[in-house]
Parts: C-alpha cells; structure tokens; sequence
C-alpha cells in the first residue's frame, strides 16, 4: 500500500513538472497550445465565435490585436447577413426604456424572440443606445413650446448613436451576437415648456442600469402645477396609476366614472388611492395632466405600419 | 426454486426473441422485452414499470432543441421506446392550460432501457417559472443545448441562471451541428468554455457530461444505414450516448410514496360504537395501521394513533398517495378535528404564519384581475384543504404587482397553518382567482405580524 502511494506521488510530481514544462513551451513558441491559448484569449475578450476568431488569428499570424480590429469589421457584415436572415421572425418580447432629460424624455420600446435574451446585457445595452441616441436627436432639435413626437423602427434606424455608428448598424452588430430577431418597434420623445412637468414611471424595472430605465411596461405624463417638491411623487404616483389601469384618452375634468370598464384617465378610480378620481386626486394636489402616453411590451397597436 | 423459476423465464424470454433482434435492440432494451410485446398487445396500456423522470432542454433559439427532442423520439422509436414526432409537431404545440394558466409548452414522453421521460421544451424565461409553479411537470433535470458553430451565447448565463432558479440541480450539455464543424480542436474549446461557465453557475463543470453530436445527422440517418451518408458517430450514437448519459448521471427524484405521509382533512364523521373516522385523500406518503400520527392546523395540534384504514368500505392495511380514505384515530373525538387540519407523521411538518413564495398572477384573460395589486393587499389563500386571509407584501423595489406577471412574495397569514417548502396554493379575492404560488421559503412571523389585522 505504501509503495503505491509513493508511486503515485511519485508520478502526479512528475506529471506536474511534465505540465509546466509544456506550459513553457505554450508560452515561448508559436506551436499547437499556443494558437489555443491565444484563442481562447480572443474569445473571452471579443466573444465571438471560435470559428471566425481562428481565422482572424490565422489570418493575421497570430496577432491578436490585428484579429480583433478585424473581427469587429466582420461582426458588422455578418450581423447585417444574420439580420436579413432572420428578419420576418416573431419577436415579441423586449423591453421598454426610458431616458429622462430636461424638460424632456424619451421613451423607446426594443424587441427581440425570448425573454432570455431580454434579460441579457448585451440587448439592455443596446436599449439604452437607442434610448440615449433618440434623445440626443431630440435635444438637437432645438424646439419650444410642447412637442411630442412618435417614430416608428425604420426611421429610428436612421439615427445616428452620439458620435457613433447610426442605430441600424448597432442593432445589426447586437442580432449578429446574440443571434436573435431583434426590432426597434417605436420610440416617442417628449418636449415641453419650462413650467412643466414629465413624471415617467417603468414597470418591472431591470436592476443595474445608470440613466436609463428599463421594464415591460413605461408610462411618461405631461402635468402642470403640483407642490415643488412633490413634483417627482406625483409624476410617479400618475405613472403607476396608467401604467396599472391603462387608460386610453384623457376624459374631462367633469366627467363622470362609469365603474371599473372605464378607459378615461381622468374619471378612472386612482389606482393608489381608490377613494379619489384621478382628476379628484389631482385637484387636491392643484394640479392638471395635459397628456399621457403608455408603452406595453409586445402589445397590438393600430397606428402601426 | 425463486431462483429455478428466474432462471426459467429468463430461457424463455430468449426463445422468444430471435438473437437478431436482441442484438439490434441490446443497448436499449435487453430487459423488458417480452413484456413490451404485451404492452403492443393490450394497446396504449400506460405501463409503470420504469421510474419517471422530468426533463427538459434549454437553449438558444437556433441551436436545434426541437431537432434534438425530434432526433431522440427517433432513435427511440426505432427500438419502440418512443413514437417519431416530427419537428413540425413538436414546434408548433399548441398552448396549454394547466390550472388556469396558459403556458407555451411542448411535452413529449419516452421511454429508454431504464426510465419513462416526459421531455418539456418552453420558449422562454417566463413560461418555465409558469410551468414551476403549477407543477405541470417539475423537471428533474435539464439537457443545455449548445450549437458547436456558434458556442454559448451571451444569453446561455440567463438560460442556467433560469435553470438555477427553478431548482435544476444537475444539466446535461449536447453540444449539436458538430457536423458543421470540422476542426475537432473546436469541439473542445466549445466544450471547455461550456465547463467553465457551468462551473461559474454553481454547477459540477468538471464531472458534468457533455455528448458531442449532430441532432440533424441523426434525423436524417437512414434507418436501413446503407444509403446512409451521415455520420452515425455524430447522430444516432451521439444520441444514444446522450440519453445513456441522462439515465445515469440526472438521479431519480424522490416521490411522493417516499415521504414522510400527509393527509389534508376533508371531513370527520363519528360512528357510532367505532370511534370518529377522518376523511381525505393522502397527499404523500404511505399510512399503515398503527401508525402513529399528529394532527395539525387551525391552533391545534395533538398525537395519537391510526387504527384502522377503509377505502370503499373495505379495510385495508395500508394506503398510498393518492388514495382517498377514511382513518378511523384512537380516542379521537369529533369536535377535536375539523377540515382544514391535516393529518400527518408526527413531527414531519409544521404549521406556519409567514412565508415566501413565487406567485404567477393570472392576467385578465386568464380570469384574474385586470388590475394590479400594491403591499398590503389582502387575498385569501387556499391550500390542501384549508382556506386563510393573508396580507400581501411586495419584495424590495417593487412598488406593484400586473396581472400576467410572476413575482416573488412575502405572505403572512392570519394564523399559522400547515406549509411547507414545495407546497403549492392558489389566491383569490371575492369569487377571482389571482393566481398560483409555490412556497419557497418559511420565514419567522414577528410580532407585529400577529396584530396587524384591524
């Protein structure tokens, strides 16, 4: 038994000067492991696929800084490939994002085929681009006054990323990596004049994004007056409240409720508050709701092309 | 003459078969193969001599999950352990509704040398929690699809934290389309990547299996093989191995009959002269006469002994999951018990007032509300046999719940009843059900969740 034992150290001792012997020689000449090694790097760093990431390796002899300026060149052609492939496929899942600036904001809905995909932080990424590209197309607009505005995907695509690639490429380089149908369904950008107020609320909100919210379901509200510091409350309050009960047009001051079939906002029991209407609730805070908007991922709309 | 009469059978069982056929059908069914030819006898006779197993694959859109689950009832139905399902059948099941709740799911069922599978495949994140919480089929374990051309993708980290969440606890990897690749270096890189993500996600990455293979070339193999120009090492074998690899290395899950027994009451009557009898249908596990037990539920609690069983008017010694009985319980006295209470082994399981649970909350279209609910909302739940008010409250960072949703919830009830982790119950409000929910956790009710009820 002992002898065996003594063996066996004996052979796991050799095994290991055998390893770092062989480590070695990965490190110090271009051989077999080498090229292994260097891929597995490049594909860590880039992730793309191993095949494409041998051939830039190869192609370039090894240099992996070359290979990589020249994988992300092909990412682009076999994004656009991929995404004219894939295109006409369902996708009804995604997210809604929203980017709040001042006086403005700006809402987008992205799609893509599984919520597994959703969830992933490549497509958040992507999101928030469009999201933050939308907004900065708003911003150099240069209106006053109210203005609200709705684009639909292909003219979204159009737009140009913030001193980057235009948002038809992004969107292609995001289908080529995650291989996924992927769509930017509608975007609205909101304006308005200094003494008014955007209150936004996203639902089902994905934790870890800076600047941009993101969920299944978002609601911007166009209000004025309120208290000064309740403002942000409010705005959230009234955000909920269309979010949850999905109102449809905004109604009269004056109206009155027809029970819980109602779709006008203002006559609508407040969701937080049921003992109020929401043009009670807003009265008592002196305040009015000019406008509302609400995003429902993958919902049916009939304005769409 | 045990041994004589094995020894007999065993004879006749090879009279019976041509050695031909043994041979050609070995690997999958050397053992019940006479009685399978009973089973094409006595049609669609479900026969439960193999322990089932629930399964299910994962992975990405394009890597071929509907070919692999088409590519296995295949190989399978060749040695009659399965029927050939089409990948059309399979990718276009329809909806399902499963306690009130659709669920985009397609199931298929087979049957290898050793166990009896029902193979579930979901489209998404959303319907595989869905298909945890009603229970339509746990699974057991998951088979990870990933394509040799593409490797894992971005998404494959949402894919096994999903499969960690619903409590997947062993995967199996298929890397597939490794026709499409010729450089067998790649298959191993794909193969090492595919480990050290595993590993990252709290799996075994070093011992787990992984089979290389081409679901596709074992689809298109002709069965006659002489036409055959798809490789067979990486179809029909690749499979085989796979499902080789499932039935050893995804262990048998521990059913019901196992378990420590449960009896949710239904209704107690007393008999004159006898004693007073508990009604209900066994939950788990196996009662046998003189069994002690413990009844539990509604504030109460207090042991004694099950003397006697009746199902159908007829005494037996022993009932089993499933069953609907009567226990006629010494000393037992008609006020002590009522429904709602649960009869169970003494010590197995306690009542309990605070508990977290997924809930998927049923949308309009499914008969639920049509609005959401905040903290604080005050449903009624329904589990086993009992029925309590209890308060909603939404986790952290959470200011609502829409319907169509599935959260995670904290619920404190009334008083404390019979819960335990992996049970399920239903809420409702007024004549609405709001949704299905599945305990998770049990936590520990603080005082203020005592007094808090107006």
């Amino acid at each position: 038994m002992t002898l065996y034992s003594l063996f066996r150290s004996v052979r796991s001792e050799l095994g290991k000067v055998c390893f770092s012997q062989h480590r070695s020689i990965y490190t110090s000449s271009p051989s077999l492991g080498a090229d292994k090694a260097l891929l597995l790097k490049l594909r860590k760093s880039t992730g793309y696929t191993f095949i494409n990431c041998k051939k830039a390796l190869e192609k370039f002899n090894g240099d992996i800084t070359q290979a990589e300026s020249w994988l992300h060149e092909q990412a682009q052609k076999e994004g656009w490939s991929k995404a004219s492939k894939l295109e006409g496929r369902k996708a009804k899942e995604g997210l809604i994002g929203v980017v709040m600036g001042d006086n403005s904001a700006v809402m987008v809905e992205v799609n893509c085929e599984t919520d597994f995909v959703a969830r992933n932080e490549k497509f958040q990424q992507l999101v928030k681009d469009v999201a933050l590209s939308v907004m900065a197309h708003h911003k150099s607009q240069r209106h006053t006054g109210y203005i609200k505005s709705l684009v639909w995907s292909d003219d979204i695509a159009k737009l140009h990323m913030p001193e980057g690639p235009s948002l038809a490429d992004q969107l292609a380089l995001t289908i080529g990596r995650l291989g996924e149908n992927i769509g930017m369904r509608r975007a609205v950008s909101l304006g308005v004049p200094s003494d008014w107020q955007i209150g936004a609320y996203v639902h089902g909100s994905v934790p870890g994004q800076v600047g941009v919210e993101m969920g299944h379901y978002g609601a911007l509200v166009v209000f004025k007056g309120g208290s000064k510091e309740g403002m942000e409350t409010l705005g959230r309050k009234l955000g909920q409240h269309i979010v949850g009960e999905a109102p449809v047009t905004l109604g009269n001051m004056d109206d009155i409720p027809c029970g819980d079939s109602e779709t006008r906002l203002l006559p609508q029991s407040f969701l937080l508050d049921p003992n109020y209407t929401v043009g009670q609730y807003l009265t008592l805070h002196d305040a009015h709701v000019l406008d509302f908007i609400r995003f429902q991922r993958g919902e049916n709309t009939s304005q769409e092309k | 003459m045990a041994a004589l009469v094995g020894f007999r059978a065993c004879l006749s069982a090879l009279q019976l078969t041509s050695p031909g056929i043994l041979h050609s059908s070995y690997k999958l069914c050397a053992v019940p193969l006479s009685r399978r030819n009973f089973a094409v006898e006595a049609k669609k006779v479900f026969s439960r001599d193999k322990p089932h197993v629930n399964i299910g694959t994962i992975g990405h859109v394009d890597h071929g999950k509907t070919t692999l689950t088409a590519a296995i009832t295949k190989v399978l139905a060749e040695a009659g352990g399965a029927r050939y399902k089409k990948y059309e059948d399979i990718d276009n099941a329809p909806e399902e509704k499963a306690r009130g709740i659709t669920i985009n799911a397609s199931h298929v069922e087979y049957t290898t040398a050793n166990r009896h599978y029902a193979h579930t495949d979901c489209p998404g994140h959303a319907d595989y929690v869905k298909n945890m919480i009603t229970g339509t089929a746990q699974l057991d374990g998951c088979i990870l699809v990933v394509a040799a051309t593409d490797g894992q993708m971005p998404q494959t980290r949402e894919h096994l934290l999903l499969a960690r969440q619903i409590g997947v606890e062993n995967v199996v990897v298929f890397v597939n389309k490794a026709d499409a690749v010729q450089d067998k270096e790649m298959l191993d890189l794909v193969e090492l990547e595919i480990r050290e993500l595993l590993t990252e996600f709290g799996y075994d990455g070093e011992n787990t299996p992984v089979v290389i293979g081409s679901a596709l070339c074992a689809l298109e193999a002709r069965s006659t093989s002489q036409h055959s120009n798809r490789d067979p090492e990486l179809g029909i074998n690749a499979v085989m191995k796979l499902l080789e690899v499932v039935d050893t290395y995804i262990p048998l899950p521990k059913r019901e009959l196992e378990k420590p027994f449960l009896l949710p009451i239904e209704g107690v009557y007393s008999i004159p002269g006898r004693g007073t009898v508990v009604t209900g249908t066994l939950e788990r596990g196996v009662i046998r006469k003189g069994d002690e037990c413990e009844f539990m539920g509604h504030s109460r609690s207090f042991k004694s002994v099950v003397t006697g069983i009746e199902m159908f008017h007829q005494s037996l010694d022993r009932a089993e999951a499933g069953d609907n009985l009567g226990a006629l319980v010494r000393g037992l006295k008609r006020e002590d018990v009522r429904r709602g209470m649960v009869m169970s082994k003494p010590v197995s399981i306690q009542p309990h007032q605070k508990v977290k649970a997924q809930v998927y909350v049923l949308s309009k279209e499914e008969g639920g509300r049509h609005k959401p609910f905040v903290t604080n909302f005050m449903p009624v739940m329904f589990s086993l046999t009992w029925d309590m008010a209890c308060r909603v409250e939404l986790p952290a960072g959470k200011e609502m719940v829409m319907p169509g949703e599935d959260t995670s919830l904290t619920l404190t009830l009334r008083q404390p009843m019979v819960l335990d982790r992996g049970q399920r119950f239903t809420l409702r409000d007024g004549n609405k059900t709001i949704g299905t929910g599945l305990v998770t956790d049990i936590l520990t009710a603080v005082d203020e969740d005592k007094h808090n009820w107006g």
